[in-house]
């Protein structure tokens, strides 16, 4: 279960972190600014997808979808039509969230793997659609070169638009996970069976999460437009799936701010390996499988374990 | 209240269920015996919708409600406990409760209110009438096995049932949970007025608490009645004892 | 187009589909038997692949160099995955399928960069050999190259064997009978051991034999691996998990709705294929012949 990360002497650490990530920009370089940026989206879209996955036992398998349509979305009306960016930024979470409702009602009557595969599919046709409408979408190339306003066009607004954003959006999932239907969509994951028995209706619940996934997920997207300017049909292939659900696992998926922490682990281990090597890949995936083999359950959830066994053996004692 | 007719189950061409039938009046405590592999928990999944059927009815209040799913057979006020325990084993006793209490109060689609703040005393109640109050911060998963098959007990009285189905409510408890686990039963039935329907194999608590029997045998019922009747039930004998002159027990 | 155009265009579609079947069931029998989904698997194609390109230039390039690579790729593969299953897998039979999924996703990262270190990051490309140069005219009079001719007789051969193999050998029945249940099998004084890391090898030898045959045909390069493994994964759901027709009717129907689709509707063409799978998978979802569990 999520523990009360919001509750008392925790207050003061997160107020001293939040001070720490307003002065970024004021003393360190561009590069490490823009690289903060990636990070917070990144575990935005992370801990978007364990909303499914680890809070509601879903093999949400292919979340890049979501994110890379909220974000063509988002492109194409800032690019294509005459409306404010401002309204762009709306309009893509929308369209993923309808995706994810979508896609979800396809994929729903499945369970597990096969519910995974079948998104897999679902999602491979999406980004099939984008990799050949080249009209529409810019095909192969993606689109660059979006114009943002002017108040978060520079690296400095962009950071703190996505500072904001993200801990706004991270806020809401908390809460939401804290609520009583966040109560019942883990007792999907432990029990389904159990969940159907006290009369909750295990799938339109799990429909319901898939919604709120997609449509976090397109404000990742959202947030990577603003920061990046660019689009790219990458976005929406499984491999990137395949990362942002390592990120769940590398800081713990069954912990609410791991998947920030693996955002923030597999960034910095690419970036900085990058600087060294053109090997990255081999790094990323040596420390993946060790943390997969010896930590199941990530950095976060071993030191959670580590913390309940003393308390379990204190407990005892009494 | 409750009225099973010809309910028949195969797997695979091999009938769990065979023809069972099976008839409990308002405020009945009725037990379902046989031996293993009868057909018991089969029945149970049937009714409670987990199975559908391949033929026959399940009729409750009158209603049918054969092949209902079971979140909306918890809705018509039947509740069940399993017989392997089957509680959501991250979480504490109390979430365990409150969540089967959300549940009946609908409260499901609440995306803003945080937990703690809902449904406190009426868990905090529920919890006291099971007896475990006391422990209701523990972690399920880490519980004993007794207290693990009370909080299967007190989920399925969440939903604030008029029928209670319990498998095997005592199995795996030791003497002292056995007899605290049937008191607890008998308080609550009336207490709250339940008509239970339950199976056991210890058939000292059968013929203790139970006001009529149902013998189930290679998934059909061979007898319904009292347990006068059935202890001394040909059948019956045959089944269990393969056929010596005795009465059961 | 006309009939003989779209007959060819059939042929051709067949040709990819022997490579996807011959992968796929590979993948199918991993996962099926021993349950794992590996992602690694388009990975030991790639290897074959570019295995294949260097031991046919180690032979002088030319014929005898193709059979050399025909012959070895595959083997180094079972090689490496034996060696894997070994001091890895082995360890992993009981393990939850996502964990199991990001694992072999990390291997196939690992791997992909080790063959970026071997081999370089330009194209390779194997020359066809002799034999099979040049082209027939197969339908209509339109010419057809003789190297895919090869390989749709290939195809029918391995399906055989491998039929063969799952249903008439000892270690095939055990095979079946484990993955359904494997302690009872163990029960009875069988070494599970063996009979699983067998399956494992020969299915990654599949994936191997795969990269090495179809390495004349497309330049070989990095990136081959992800193309294909969700291609096998979704042909070995949509044909049901373990079970060899399965695979081959599951190729069957990506690889024609492949090369179908883009002649029917050239943009959008390669989504037939995606398409052909969600639609099974909404009619049967288990797949389309009987899986293993």
């Amino acid at each position: 279960m999520a523990t009360g990360i919001l509750s008392g002497k925790g207050r003061i650490w997160w107020i001293a972190a939040l001070v720490v990530l307003c002065l970024v920009p004021l003393v360190l370089p561009r590069f490490y600014v823009y690289m903060l940026s990636i990070i917070l989206l990144f575990g935005l879209l992370a801990t978007s997808n364990d909303f499914p996955l680890g809070f509601g036992g879903i093999y949400q398998l292919h979340h890049a979808v979501f994110y890379g349509v909220g974000a063509y979305a988002t492109a194409i009306v800032i690019t294509k039509s005459g409306l404010s960016p401002w309204l762009a930024f709306l309009i893509g979470p929308i369209i993923s969230a309808a995706l994810g409702l979508v896609m979800g009602l396809i994929c729903i009557r499945l369970s597990k793997l096969y519910f995974g595969m079948l998104q897999i599919s679902l999602g491979s046709l999406v980004w099939a659609v984008v990799f050949r409408w080249y009209s529409f979408t810019g095909g192969d190339d993606g689109i660059h070169g979006i114009v943002v306003p002017d108040i978060i066009s520079s690296y400095q607004g962009a950071y703190y638009f996505t500072l904001v954003v993200t801990g706004l959006s991270l806020y809401v999932m908390y809460r939401i996970l804290k609520s009583p239907y966040g109560s019942v969509l883990q007792g999907i994951r432990d029990n389904p069976v159990r969940s159907a028995m006290i009369g909750v209706d295990v799938k339109r619940h799990q429909l319901l999460a898939l919604i709120i996934a997609g449509f976090f997920a397109g404000i990742a997207g959202v947030l990577f437009v603003v920061v990046d300017n660019t689009v790219f049909p990458d976005m929406l292939f499984w491999t990137l799936s395949m990362e942002t659900t390592i990120m769940c696992l590398l800081g713990g998926w069954l912990t609410f701010l791991g998947p920030m922490l693996g955002a923030a682990v597999l960034i910095l281990v690419r970036t900085f390996v990058s600087t060294y090597t053109v090997y990255w890949g081999l790094a990323l995936g040596i420390i993946s499988g060790l943390v997969i083999f010896f930590m199941p359950n990530g950095v976060l959830g071993w030191l959670q374990d580590l913390f309940k066994h003393k308390t379990n053996l204190a407990e005892a004692k009494e | 209240m409750l009225q099973i007719k010809s309910l028949t189950k195969s797997f695979d061409g091999f009938k769990a269920v065979n023809n069972a039938n099976l008839d409990v009046q308002k405020g009945e405590i009725v037990a379902v015996i046989g031996p293993n592999g009868a057909g018991k928990t089969t029945l149970f999944n049937l009714i409670t919708g987990v199975l559908r059927p391949d033929s026959g009815e399940v009729l409750f209040k009158g209603d049918n409600i054969t092949g209902l799913a079971p979140h909306e057979i918890c809705r018509k006020r039947i509740s069940r406990s399993f017989q392997v325990v089957n509680v959501f084993n991250r979480l504490s006793i109390f979430e365990n409760t409150q969540i089967s209490i959300l549940s009946r109060e609908r409260k499901t689609w609440n995306l803003f209110t945080p937990s703690s703040k809902l449904a406190v005393d009426e868990t905090n109640e529920l919890l006291r009438n099971v007896g475990l109050y006391e422990r209701r911060d523990r972690i399920s998963g880490a519980l004993s096995h007794g207290d693990r098959k009370v909080l299967e007990i007190a989920m399925a009285l969440g939903g604030n049932p008029e029928f209670l189905i319990l498998d095997e409510p005592t199995a795996g408890m030791s003497p002292e949970e056995t007899s605290r686990c049937i008191d607890l039963i008998q308080s609550l039935r009336e207490k709250f007025g339940l008509t239970i329907l339950f199976c056991e194999h210890d058939m000292e608590i059968v013929f203790g608490i139970a006001s009529r029997i149902m013998v189930m045998v290679r998934g059909a019922s061979i007898v319904q009645g009292t347990c006068e009747e059935v202890r001394c039930n040909e059948a019956v004998q045959d089944a269990y004892l393969g056929g010596s002159d005795v009465c059961l027990m | 187009m006309d009939a003989t155009g779209i007959l060819n265009q059939a042929f051709v579609g067949l040709s990819r589909t022997v490579i996807l079947f011959i992968v796929s069931s590979g993948m199918s029998l991993i996962l099926g038997v021993l349950r794992i989904p590996n992602i690694a698997h388009g990975s030991l194609y790639m290897i074959g692949a570019f295995m294949a390109f260097t031991i046919s230039r180690i032979f002088g390039g030319g014929e005898l160099g193709f059979w050399m690579a025909l012959i070895g790729a595959p083997l180094v593969v079972a090689i490496i995955s034996l060696f894997a299953e070994r001091s890895i897998f082995q360890y992993l039979y009981e393990r939850e399928h996502l964990m199991l999924l990001l694992l072999t996703f990390a291997f196939s990262l690992i791997i992909g960069d080790l063959v970026k270190i071997i081999w370089g990051g330009d194209y390779k490309s194997v020359p066809v050999p002799q034999t099979f140069q040049g082209f027939v005219p197969l339908i209509g009079g339109l010419p057809f190259p003789i190297y895919n001719l090869f390989l749709l007789v290939c195809g029918p051969i391995i399906a055989i064997l491998l039929w063969l193999l799952v249903n008439k050998t000892k270690i095939g029945k055990i095979a079946r009978a484990a993955a359904v249940d494997r302690e009872m099998v163990s029960a009875v004084g069988i070494n599970v051991g063996w009979v699983f890391a067998s399956v494992f090898v020969i299915g990654c030898l599949l994936a191997g034999l795969g990269g090495a045959l179809v390495a004349p045909t497309v330049s070989v390069t990095l990136g081959m691996d992800h193309t294909l493994i969700m291609e096998a994964f979704l042909i070995v759901i949509m044909g049901g998990l373990g079970n060899i027709w399965g695979a081959l009717l599951g190729a069957l129907i990506f690889g024609l709705a492949q090369s179908m689709g883009i002649l029917i509707w050239p943009q959008f063409g390669i989504i037939f294929p995606y398409a052909a799978v969600i639609i099974v998978l909404l009619f049967r979802p288990a797949g389309l012949l009987k899986a293993t569990w």
